[in-house]
């Protein structure tokens, strides 16, 4: 019987009914939207601040041995140590493997470049452009055994003119600093001659290497000065095969620390030690704690704002049915089965406002996704059941004060005519 | 309390506010399987009592005795349930939840009851001769149907006192004698009513007759003994005066009790004009 009332009782004053789904939808469209771009895009966040460059920085171990000198150590001027170009699969096979956005290597070298009247000295630096790496032993036989990275998956918030090197093979082409681009007037297309010394034995050979410029960069940074080429070309220049430097790597980890990262890899790449930009990392954490809680405050009155809507539908709804309530006390029905019929409405309006607010909250989300963070959200169901619970929750709360008031209403008020 | 009493209502008082007092000390006893019909003019009180006598409302004080238990004790959930099982009510607007049908309407009082029989509720429309509009919702109905429907589900929960405000009120005169003669049916089968009414012709179907003016008991038409003791002898001076008046109707009984304060008025006119 309760279900024929709340039925017909539904069906009949169906456009306060919509009113107060509409006013819950709309807060559960919010809290949807925020929480779906605070979950799915709390790593996208975590991808955007990735594009200011890597978190992680993997150099090569060095046993260092002091010389009585504060500060200076028989390894850090000794040492110069590198990291095996065939060791860098291995960073893709840590447990967070799947955290790891990308990675490259840097092999540098201080080579001139003639300006026409003098030469310069410039930093060259070999990396992975669009480079595929075989993982050999992948860490579980589900992962892709094939990773393609390079700089602009680290960088790609660099504004390029001109186009990225694509081909991993390619011998001629350069990216070139802004910077470097105006000291030697080169524009895309233009080639250049580096020079550099080839040591055989003690002697000291310069040759010289021709490269076309097929991207200009700028970053506002160092990279403004820097000549780019691929790795393997910067490891012929300088004779040093299958060596690297450094490693960066861009770490994609909103709740796990990135230290984890850096001491995973060092374990499976024992030579190395990882070190963590921290500071970037807590300014990441700082923005994304601030844009969370920010999302919170929208949320918390997206939801009052639907109680009050809520709580407004069902004090006119109370009054417009005193009589009705009067009556069903007077033909026996007691408070407990008045407040059962009100909060059951409230039920029924907070989970059809759940579910309708799931669905605009989620084509919301896409909407902000695409235009803040140009990505898709993953849709994810356990949202639903979170917006189901806060409307449901925002309904029953904003009913108390009508339901009070309906449970005080007098049975006399029929037999009155009031 | 005798064995035939179902109600009684001793020294009763309703105040709505200081300025508002709607039943003034009132005194009555209803026998078991009585027709008690109660008459007077719009605002006399007579709604406000049979509210009290249904536990719809509360007295300020006094006591309401129905079945030996004395009602203005009981809190509102026991109220609630003593009405359900005890008491009937037909009202004059009828006051059908619009949107559930006939049936539904019944089985309602049924759910607040405890358990929902449709197969009862349906026999119950027969009974009134709704049987042919089951699944018709209050609109499609003429009045005198809603008023059978309503009477119906006063009836579900087998009370044995029906209350009635004004039951023929909004009715034509043929569907209001439909409704009187069930009415009357219900009674001959030992339910007591009491039933509030402007119509003379209607409350004369009782076996008594009460008339309430100003929150107070003016006539009763069985007898004046539960009337306060302040009017008694007055009764005879009464008839005097009504005869002299010529307001004694055709049989020599007169209905009408003016109360004390309007007797004394009266009676100076009539000396005034001789």
């Amino acid at each position: 019987m309760l279900f024929r009332l709340l039925k017909k009782s539904i069906l009949k004053r169906k456009s306060r009914i919509i009113i107060a789904i509409i006013s819950v939808m709309i807060g559960a469209a919010i809290a949807t939207a925020l929480l779906s771009i605070s979950l799915d895009v709390g790593e996208k966040v975590g991808l955007e601040f990735r594009k200011y460059g890597a978190n992680l920085m993997v150099i090569p171990k060095s046993d260092t041995i002091s010389v009585g000198f504060p500060g200076v150590d028989v390894g850090s001027i000794t040492d110069q140590r590198l990291i095996n170009e065939s060791d860098l699969w291995k960073i893709k096979t840590i447990s967070w493997r799947n955290n790891v956005k990308g990675f490259t290597p840097f092999l540098y070298q201080v080579i001139s470049v003639d300006d026409g009247i003098t030469r310069h000295d410039v930093v060259l630096v070999g990396t992975y452009f669009n480079q595929t790496i075989i993982i050999q032993q992948p860490y579980s036989p589900q992962d892709n055994p094939v990773f393609i990275t390079g700089i602009q998956n680290i960088n790609s918030w660099w504004t390029v003119e001109g186009s990225w090197i694509s081909d991993q093979n390619d011998t001629t082409s350069a990216m070139i600093g802004k910077k470097v681009a105006e000291i030697f007037n080169l524009s895309i297309g233009d080639s250049f001659n580096i020079y550099y010394d080839e040591y055989i034995g003690d002697a000291i050979d310069e040759k010289n290497y021709s490269l076309t410029v097929v991207g200009i960069i700028e970053t506002e940074g160092y990279e403004d000065d820097q000549i780019f080429v691929n790795l393997h070309v910067a490891q012929t220049l300088t004779s040093r095969p299958e060596k690297v430097h450094t490693v960066q790597v861009s770490a994609l980890c909103n709740a796990c620390p990135v230290e984890e990262f850096a001491t995973e890899i060092e374990e499976k790449i024992p030579y190395v030690q990882g070190k963590t930009l921290r500071q970037l990392a807590y300014v990441e954490m700082g923005v994304l704690d601030k844009v969370e809680n920010m999302m919170l405050l929208i949320t918390i009155i997206a939801l009052i704002a639907s109680a009050l809507g809520v709580m407004t539908t069902m004090l006119t709804s109370v009054i417009e049915r005193q009589k009705e309530i009067g009556l069903m006390k007077s033909i026996g029905a007691e408070n407990r089965k008045i407040i059962t019929l009100f909060y059951s409405e409230a039920v029924i309006i907070g989970i059809v406002g759940g579910v309708l607010g799931y669905i605009v909250g989620f084509i919301i989300s896409q909407i902000i996704g695409a235009n803040s963070f140009s990505t898709t959200i993953t849709p994810r169901f356990e949202i639903i059941l979170v917006s189901i619970v806060i409307s449901v929750g925002v309904s029953l709360l904003s009913s108390i004060i009508p339901i009070r008031r309906a449970v005080k209403i007098e049975p006399a008020i029929v037999l009155r005519g009031e | 309390m005798t064995e035939n009493e179902i109600i009684r209502l001793q020294g009763i008082k309703k105040y709505y506010d200081e300025n508002t007092h709607v039943l003034e000390n009132l005194n009555l006893i209803i026998k078991k399987g009585t027709w008690t019909s109660i008459i007077g003019p719009s605002g006399s009180g007579k709604t406000t009592l049979l509210n009290i006598i249904g536990c719809l409302d509360s007295a300020t004080s006094g006591s309401v005795i129905i079945y030996g238990k004395d009602i203005t004790k009981l809190t509102q959930g026991e109220l609630t349930r003593f009405r359900r099982e005890n008491i009937g009510l037909i009202f004059q607007q009828y006051h059908l939840i619009p949107y559930l049908t006939a049936l539904e309407n019944v089985m309602l009082a049924q759910y607040y009851h405890g358990v929902v029989d449709e197969k009862k509720s349906i026999d119950v429309l027969k009974r009134v001769g709704m049987d042919h509009r089951l699944n018709h919702i209050p609109a499609h109905l003429s009045g005198g149907e809603q008023q059978r429907v309503c009477i119906a589900r006063a009836l579900i929960n087998e009370p044995t006192i029906l209350l009635a405000d004004e039951p023929t009120g909004n009715l034509d005169q043929k569907n209001g004698e439909i409704v009187l003669e069930l009415i009357k049916q219900l009674q001959k089968e030992g339910h007591t009513i009491v039933m509030v009414t402007h119509n003379p012709d209607v409350a004369k179907l009782g076996q008594r007759t009460i008339t309430v003016i100003d929150g107070k008991i003016c006539a009763d038409s069985s007898c004046a003994i539960e009337i306060n003791e302040k009017f008694e002898g007055i009764d005879e001076m009464r008839y005097k005066i009504d005869k002299l008046t010529g307001e004694v109707d055709e049989e020599g009984k007169d209905n009408l009790f003016y109360g004390e304060d309007d007797l004394k008025k009266r009676i100076d006119e009539k000396i005034k004009k001789r």
